[in-house]
């Protein structure tokens, strides 16, 4: 199915058109980060229908304009969005894979600390994996951590 | 877009009018169920971008279109298999484009199989 032409559209009605019209993807990648020394592991879980439209291309918008809002979001004279419009009248992105639909989730979703820095320090703050990968059951969920000795293999080009 | 209608007001032959801003101010601009055990999953979901098992009875939802301030309405709900009585359901904007969603059963975080959530409130 081809995409409307939607630049200019707002990203609300955008995503009617998509929920309306795509079935969603369930993908099996999650993302497991630490955010802080101090709390356990913490799993990112991709939304279906937020898969489906990023793997469609034309829906969404590009992942700096969640940046520059989360930019506006911490000045401290912060009361609302006045930069909304960014969300909307930026081209959205073209069609791209499921591995690409995860580095835009982890850089839109995950704090900014986490992946700009996940392979500095004593081992890795971030991991890209396979759901069944994950614990089977969820006992001591709360000391859930990234593995010590984790190895990690860079695959980006 | 296709088949658009253009309306400032919805007039009805005898019941009188409604502004058409009642009906975009009041409805959900997003909503969620996820499974909140197990390998946690979205089972249905509106402008959801992902889920993040945080910790034990402890989830985030992220949001794709930003709220326009964090002064958003969160409202969640737990479902079947509450297994203590006192049981009680948090939930509460982090920020414009996410919000978090606790469960507590006796004063002590719990997982819970069903859970549900709806926002409501100003687009950016």
């Amino acid at each position: 199915m081809q995409t409307p032409s939607f630049k200019g559209t707002h990203l609300f009605d955008r995503l009617c058109w998509a929920k309306e019209n795509l079935e969603g993807v369930q993908s099996d990648y999650r993302v497991v980060y630490e955010d802080s020394v101090d709390e356990c592991a913490k799993i990112l879980v991709p939304d279906p229908n937020f898969c489906a439209a990023y793997l469609q291309g034309g829906i969404l918008p590009p992942v700096e304009v969640y940046w520059a809002l989360a930019d506006d979001e911490a000045k401290p004279d912060f009361k609302r969005h006045t930069r909304g419009y960014l969300l909307h009248e930026m081209q959205p992105i073209e069609a791209g894979t499921m591995e690409q639909c995860i580095e835009y989730l982890i850089m839109k979703d995950l704090p900014r600390h986490v992946w700009q820095t996940w392979d500095s320090g004593n081992k890795p703050k971030m991991v890209i994996c396979h759901k069944d990968q994950l614990p089977s059951t969820r006992e001591w969920r709360n000391a859930w951590k990234i593995k010590d000795d984790l190895t990690t293999e860079k695959i980006a080009a | 877009m296709a088949g658009k209608i253009v309306a400032d007001t919805l007039e009805h032959s005898t019941a009188g009018s409604l502004d058409t801003q009642y009906v975009v101010n009041g409805s959900a601009k997003a909503w969620n169920s996820f499974q909140g055990t197990g390998t946690i999953v979205f089972i249905k979901s509106f402008q959801c971008s992902s889920l993040v098992d945080a910790n034990t009875g402890d989830y985030d939802v992220n949001l794709t279109s930003a709220m326009d301030s964090t002064s958003y309405s969160v409202l969640v709900s737990s479902g079947y298999n509450v297994v203590h009585n006192a049981s009680e359901t948090l939930g509460y904007a982090n920020t414009t484009t996410q919000y978090s969603t606790l469960h507590y059963e006796n004063n002590t975080r719990y997982d819970i199989p069903y859970l549900s959530g709806q926002i409501n409130g100003d687009l950016a």
